[in-house]
């Protein structure tokens, strides 16, 4: 007994020094930088920016127990949520320019980048956008990073994969045209498919918050496409999914990152299999951290992380691997992201490009009744 | 495609009409817009699919939250209108009273249900497909409308041949002389305002059902287009309210299949300012509910 608690105490003790002294010795030890997240847990973009969140909840808890090395600096993650309200987000980012925050980490979608953004650039604070895929978004500022792969990049891997499988001669596609991330799908699809040939036999148009989209539906229905084309988010792609289906429109479905949600499962059912959709990151890779990182996010928040929280874990390991290297301030932090050569993440290893966008590889996903598989 | 665009236009409009209804009949009774009814509508949808949630079956549920609407009604008309009828305030005053119990409303639904969008249970919903003459529908498409038009037949009926639709137009028509009739005017309010917002929770809960989306902000959907059907229609008409309800479904609709799906509001809108221009006092005037 006695033993076995003097081991217990070894062991402890251990544990104790193993954590900071891994990394005690990095030229920011002893410091603290505070870092701004902008995460939409709630409203319309609550599925990805709760994904954020947890993440970085995680991260947290991980920079503590030393699972994520800071080398002895000490990262505090400032989330909050501005409710899928650009407004809030802008008041956010205001709130962060102030404050002594050093890096800005969102906001969740493109279109709020769009406003948020240049307020940072303008005061020198550094952003990483970890769900900005539209186009433009780091041609913002030379401080305006994001570690998601765009749209740009994705899409035509999806296109020319699904041809391979499919061979499909024309296609059909509804967007968003009021929301700057499903209007990039749009315009990125369009231009890819005629560049590979395939005929877009109709388009259709569909505003935020929209519930019905039968009237589309019918017409699309109408003109036999050989595919389905979304440019939208979850909670409208699920409805479009299932309307779709029910007019019987038996086209495979395919889309951007906005489909690239666990979520249509649930809010699609039996409408949402077979969808195909191009991602950055996928749950079964074998990447550093990736599988004690999904294990711990599994058991703490009772669900799978999805690719918006792999995004944001790893901009929280990039985050320590540059504040760790000893860049405390918004211009060291610029700097050293723009001098990064390496970082190994969860979602690969990755470094930026001169375009600030993110340097990887998608893959490309299928949705099947137990969630995301790889396209084969 | 055309005999699909014109029901899914019917099934549309069948929502937009049964919520006009109700406005439309306070409007036609008190001369008040009342701008809380788009919050009822959502309230109403909110607390049967909380009923459901409980394992009511869906029935008991639209009919638990028919009534609830119809009694938040009456509590509104107790609280925001009432007070003001009484110190015989313009009718500007009620507008902003009803806003700001359009805003309440709101505010506690949200505390209660949160902003993120929420659905019926699957197993509640009937997903069967139908084929009809070259129509697909489903049992919850049919049944929408059938419940739609059930309800604005009953009301019809109640307007025409009741003793209490006899008051509510007298009412309508003359305030001062139904009193001297012997008509307990401020009942006759109360049962107008339960039998209006009681409508518009159909409405409400319909729409949720339809689309199976219910979310706080559902009622901003609907409130201006609303208000487009029964001025279109004829403030206080409520024939002129099925009606316009039933024409902005099928507008918008058409406008997606033979024009564009980017201009969908623009032409609806578009074509009811046409048919004001024509017809300024909307299409049925507005002595029609007094005639009913």
């Amino acid at each position: 007994m006695r033993a076995q608690s003097l081991i217990a105490l070894t062991l402890a003790a251990g544990m104790l020094c193993a954590g900071p002294a891994a990394g005690a010795n990095g030229p920011a030890a002893g410091k603290t930088v505070k870092i701004g997240v902008i995460a939409d847990v709630t409203g319309g973009a609550g599925v990805y920016g709760t994904s954020q969140k947890n993440a970085f909840l995680l991260a947290q808890d991980d920079m503590a127990r030393g699972a994520i090395d800071t080398r002895g600096a000490k990262i505090e993650f400032d989330i909050e949520d501005p409710a899928t309200d650009p407004n809030q987000v802008v008041n956010l980012v205001q709130k962060f320019v102030s404050d002594g925050t050093v890096l800005q980490i969102g906001p969740t979608l493109s279109s709020e980048a769009q406003k948020a953004d240049p307020i940072a650039v303008s005061a020198g604070l550094p952003v990483l956008g970890t769900s900005n895929t539209a186009q433009g978004i780091t041609a913002m500022g030379r401080c305006v990073f994001r570690d998601s792969l765009s749209e740009e990049q994705v899409v035509p891997f999806t296109v020319r994969r699904t041809l391979q499988k499919w061979h499909y001669k024309t296609a059909a596609v509804i967007y968003g045209d009021d929301d700057q991330f499903t209007k990039t799908d749009y315009d990125i699809f369009k231009d890819v498919l005629s560049r590979e040939h395939i005929t877009v036999v109709d388009t259709e148009t569909y505003h935020k918050k929209d519930v019905d989209f039968q009237a589309q539906l019918t017409k699309i229905a109408q003109k036999k496409p050989d595919v389905l084309v979304l440019g939208a988010l979850a909670q409208e792609a699920a409805k479009i999914m299932v309307q779709a289906r029910k007019l019987g429109i038996k086209a495979p479905i395919m889309g951007g990152n906005g489909l690239n949600s666990p979520a249509l499962n649930k809010l699609a059912g039996s409408a949402a299999n077979g969808t195909v959709v191009g991602a950055a990151w996928f749950i079964d890779n074998g990447y550093t951290g990736n599988k004690q990182f999904v294990a711990n996010y599994k058991k703490r928040f009772g669900v799978a992380p999805d690719q918006f929280a792999a995004q944001a874990y790893a901009a929280a390991q990039l985050v320590a691997q540059v504040v760790g290297a000893g860049a405390t301030t918004r211009s060291e932090i610029c700097t050293a992201l723009r001098t990064l050569r390496v970082a190994n993440t969860v979602i690969g290893p990755i470094a930026f490009e001169s375009t600030r966008d993110v340097k990887g590889a998608p893959v490309i996903l299928e949705l099947g009744p137990n969630g995301f598989g790889y396209f084969k | 495609m055309l005999p699909q665009q014109l029901a899914n236009g019917l099934f549309l409009g069948a929502v937009y009409a049964l919520f006009a209804v109700g406005y439309t009949l306070v409007f036609g009774v008190l001369d008040i817009l009342n701008l809380a009814h788009a919050a009822i509508y959502m309230a109403a949808a909110f607390l049967t699919l909380a009923l459901v949630g409980h394992g009511w079956p869906l029935w008991l549920a639209f009919i638990a939250g028919i009534a609830a609407g119809g009694v938040m009604g009456v509590l509104l008309d107790r609280i925001a209108f009432a007070p003001l009828r009484k110190r015989r305030a313009g009718p500007l005053a009620p507008l902003i009273s009803s806003i700001a119990m359009a805003i309440i409303i709101q505010s506690i639904a949200q505390g209660a249900f949160g902003i993120d969008e929420q659905r019926f249970p699957d197993s509640v919903l009937a997903v069967q497909n139908f084929h009809f003459g070259g129509v697909i529908f489903t049992l919850l498409d049919v049944g929408t409308l059938g419940t739609a038009i059930a309800l604005m037949l009953i009301l019809s009926y109640v307007l025409r041949a009741t003793a209490l639709g006899r008051g509510i137009r007298a009412v309508a028509e003359d305030r001062v002389a139904a009193a001297l009739l012997g008509i307990d005017i401020e009942r006759t309010i109360a049962y107008t305002f339960f039998i209006a917002s009681a409508l518009g929770a159909a409405a409400g809960i319909l729409a949720g059902l339809q689309f199976n989306s219910l979310s706080v902000d559902m009622g901003g959907r609907i409130e201006l287009k609303g208000l487009a059907v029964i001025i279109l229609g004829g403030m206080g008409s409520v024939t002129g309210a099925v009606i316009g309800g039933f024409l902005l479904g099928a507008v918008e609709t058409l406008s997606v299949a033979y024009i564009s799906s980017s201009f969908r509001d623009a032409i609806a809108f578009g074509v009811m300012f046409l048919i004001l221009v024509l017809k300024p006092t909307g299409i049925f005037g507005r002595k029609a509910l007094r005639a009913a």
